[in-house]
């Protein structure tokens, strides 16, 4: 059992899949020949030949429209948007489509939408995106954000494996970043929440990079106990794991990298309000991105993206509360 | 209430309330209030019993007594007069006994701070303790504190707080409980799940304001002599041996899983009695021969569900309301009737009607971790449901494949007495059944 990168952990995931079952394939732009833009695919041609790993035209909507039909006469497609940011160009295909097939007419759409997604990178306001939200708020689709190199390679298992539409997102800045211990062979891991740390004065809920931004923040916080629980998935969201957090904790600060309006951690607010009422502490607080487009300056993509400092100093002021 | 006019005051009766449709006549146990008593409005001037209900006579008008028309243990029909009460100048004259009252400028003394001026007329009202806390604190306290408090019957005003401008954390409680703080710390072991099956089954709630101290010179509450048993103790103990010599009496008993249940509560806050009484409204839809009523030779069977719900009044007995309509209601909303009826029925403030009319009964005391019990069927109905503690035990689970292994469960023993003049065993056993399997199932609930 070797470490694995986070992309070597998402690289190792599609191999077993397309190893495992001949339904699998994968679509994307420039996957093929040119081994994808981030290099997850590099090889893959070569080993599964281009009918299974297909290069497909600059069209979002054609990669997803495609998928949705060979999953509904029983493929298991994964698509890969070069940048999450591009998913814009597909949505109706998604959300109209794939969201609500078996809504209206009883059939599966087993397949698995990968997107590589996040800033911190100066990459702009076209290639830093966290477009979750704008999927949690569509009925019919699963939305996953492995944070560990573990992770990357069971949630992909799983979001392959689910009869479901399954956004996965991928965040580029932890691709070669993140190393860890990964199983090997197949593994499912669960649509369940994770705790990265426990703790009993204030719990962080992150998830995705900023699990490790929190992690980092609260490291070594004025002794005090502080617990971070990775959420990994958004949809399902693991509503049990988020309140016996919160009833053990009574302190809460929630970090989403994504723009802060009905993000993934407004949801997770608005649950704590509704059902975590009598548990809480002090406020719940929030560290998000305003709501801006992700800045080429690179000392004002700092800016806006939470880092640590805001992250611990948001912990301390709650702590003091 | 009828007046009349004289030249110095009016006279204004004060009759025997209308207590619900179905209540045609009431009680006087006890008067609060003598001839000549100077009385506020709404004052309690005494105390009413009818049927089930124990209720108090609020004052129609401030003023002095003039006439106590019904003696103590005299039943009178609804609008006959119990008192009168003289109101205006005259009402002065009336009062001999005692020296004149600071009520010259009326519209400055209104209600509450009236009765403060009355006792101590040098003080000025004090609304710190007119907000219905009971104590003066005017600090915030966050939600977790007050529920903790409330669980270990703290005074927050006793604990102090290290957090921001002295504000009370969660840890500063805890410490203060932790030190001893509290009154009664064995009462409720800190962090412990609240017990799910009490009679009542909430958590205890902040005792409500008292109401104004009865006046002085007011009759005391009747207590019972040692050895004499309570009015409501001899009308338990009648219903009871009259069930028992009128019905043939069994009681069948089966074990449901409450796993499902178990989880299903957290997420709606609601105790599992809600969803028992949920699940035998649908077993009685199913069952409906246990719906019913066994008069002397007259069967009737009911098509709406009256769900009497049993309470513990602590040491003062038991009452049972009715859930009028229960068919007509989802598991939240039965969760909250059953909260309200069993608060109002502690604080005495059910109405005749809300104890009649049952159809079917559940009853409810697992608070101490009993576990069966033959319970005894609530005349004219045929049947009553028994729901005592949930308890972890292992059971034998099989899985998809018919493989057998033991399981960690919340199981509890549901206990059915029913009457078998009216039915036989096998139906009692059906119903049994249906209600397990709505629970474990938790289906149309």
């Amino acid at each position: 059992m070797a470490p694995l990168t986070y992309l070597q952990a998402i690289s190792a995931a599609l191999r077993d899949e397309l190893r495992a079952d001949d339904r699998v394939l994968i679509m994307g732009e420039d996957i093929g020949a040119f081994g994808g833009a981030f290099k997850v695919t590099d090889g893959f041609v070569s080993e599964f030949g281009p009918e299974r790993v297909m290069d497909t035209p600059l069209a979002e909507s054609g990669i997803i429209g495609t998928a949705v039909g060979a999953a509904v006469v029983g493929m298991r497609p994964v698509c890969e948007m070069q940048f999450s940011d591009f998913i814009s160009c597909g949505f109706d295909q998604l959300v109209n489509v794939a969201g609500k097939m078996h809504y209206r007419q009883g059939l599966a759409v087993p397949i698995t939408v990968r997107l590589p997604s996040g800033g911190g990178f100066s990459g702009g306001p076209f290639h830093s995106q966290n477009p979750e939200g704008w999927f949690m708020h569509a009925p019919g689709i699963k939305i996953v954000a492995p944070s560990t190199a573990e992770d990357a390679k069971g949630l992909l298992h799983t979001a392959i494996r689910d009869p479901n539409p399954v956004c996965y997102m991928e965040h580029k800045h932890l691709y070669r970043r993140i190393k860890g211990e990964v199983p090997e062979g197949v593994f499912e891991t669960p649509l369940t929440a994770r705790v990265a740390r426990s703790g009993s004065d204030l719990v962080v809920i992150a998830y995705g990079a900023m699990v490790h931004t929190a992690l980092e923040a609260t490291e070594d916080l004025e002794d005090a106990s502080i617990e971070v629980l990775d959420l990994r998935s958004l949809v399902p969201l693991d509503e049990d794991a988020i309140l016996d957090s919160v009833a053990r904790c009574s302190k809460v600060v929630i970090v989403d990298e994504a723009n802060s309006t009905c993000a993934a951690g407004a949801q997770v607010a608005a649950l704590i309000a509704e059902r975590g009422f009598e548990d809480l502490d002090g406020p719940v607080v929030r560290v998000a991105t305003p709501d801006v487009p992700i800045p080429f300056s690179p000392p004002l993509e700092q800016a806006v993206l939470p880092n640590v400092d805001r992250v611990r100093e948001a912990c301390r002021e709650l702590l003091e509360y | 209430m009828s007046s009349s006019s004289t030249e110095t005051a009016s006279i204004v009766d004060v009759t025997m309330p209308q207590m619900g449709v179905s209540v045609a006549e009431g009680t006087v146990v006890a008067w609060r209030v003598e001839v000549g008593d100077r009385i506020e409005a709404d004052q309690t001037i005494c105390e009413i019993s009818t049927d089930k209900i124990d209720t108090e006579v609020p004052a129609p008008v401030s003023g002095v007594v003039t006439e106590i028309v019904v003696p103590v243990d005299t039943t009178v029909a609804v609008g006959e007069v119990l008192a009168r009460v003289a109101t205006g100048e005259g009402a002065e004259a009336a009062s001999t006994e005692r020296p004149p009252a600071p009520t010259e400028e009326p519209a400055e003394a209104p209600g509450p701070s009236a009765e403060a001026e009355k006792t101590t007329p040098a003080s000025r009202p004090s609304y710190a303790h007119a907000d219905g806390n009971g104590h003066a604190d005017r600090r915030r306290y966050s939600p977790v504190v007050q529920r903790i408090a409330s669980e270990h019957g703290v005074d927050l005003a006793q604990v102090p707080g290290t957090g921001r401008g002295g504000r009370v954390r969660k840890q500063d409680l805890l410490a203060f409980i932790e030190q001893g703080g509290a009154p009664e710390a064995g009462a409720a072991a800190a962090g412990e799940e609240p017990p799910l099956h009490i009679e009542s089954p909430y958590r205890p709630e902040p005792t409500p304001p008292r109401p104004a101290a009865p006046p002085p010179g007011a009759a005391p509450t009747a207590a019972p002599a040692p050895g004499e048993l309570s009015r409501m103790r001899r009308q338990i103990g009648e219903h009871m041996k009259r069930s028992l010599e009128t019905a043939a009496t069994c009681t069948t008993w089966i074990e449901a899983d409450m796993s499902r249940v178990e989880s299903a509560r957290k997420g709606l806050g609601a105790t599992a009695l809600a969803f028992v009484a949920r699940a035998t409204i649908a077993a009685l839809r199913e069952h409906p021969d246990l719906n019913a009523w066994l008069e002397g030779e007259r069967y009737t069977r009911h098509h709406a569900i009256h769900l009497g719900i049993a309470v513990s009044l602590g040491e003062n007995g038991l009452i049972v309301p009715v859930i009028h309509d229960a068919h007509e209601l989802s598991v939240e909303g039965l969760a909250g009737r059953i909260k309200d009826l069993a608060r109002r029925a502690r604080d005495g403030g059910l109405t005749p009607d809300e104890v009649r009319g049952g159809t079917f009964t559940i009853t409810n005391p697992g608070q101490f971790g009993s576990i069966m019990a033959t319970p005894i069927i609530n005349q004219p109905q045929v049947g009553i449901l028994d729901f005592e503690a949930v308890i972890k035990r292992p059971v034998v689970v099989a899985d998809a494949d018919g493989n057998d292994s033991i399981a960690i469960r919340p199981m509890t023993i549901l206990g059915l007495s029913w009457d078998h003049r009216a039915l036989d065993g096998a139906i009692a056993a059906q119903f049994l059944a249906s209600v397990k399997r709505h629970l474990e199932a938790r289906t149309g609930a």
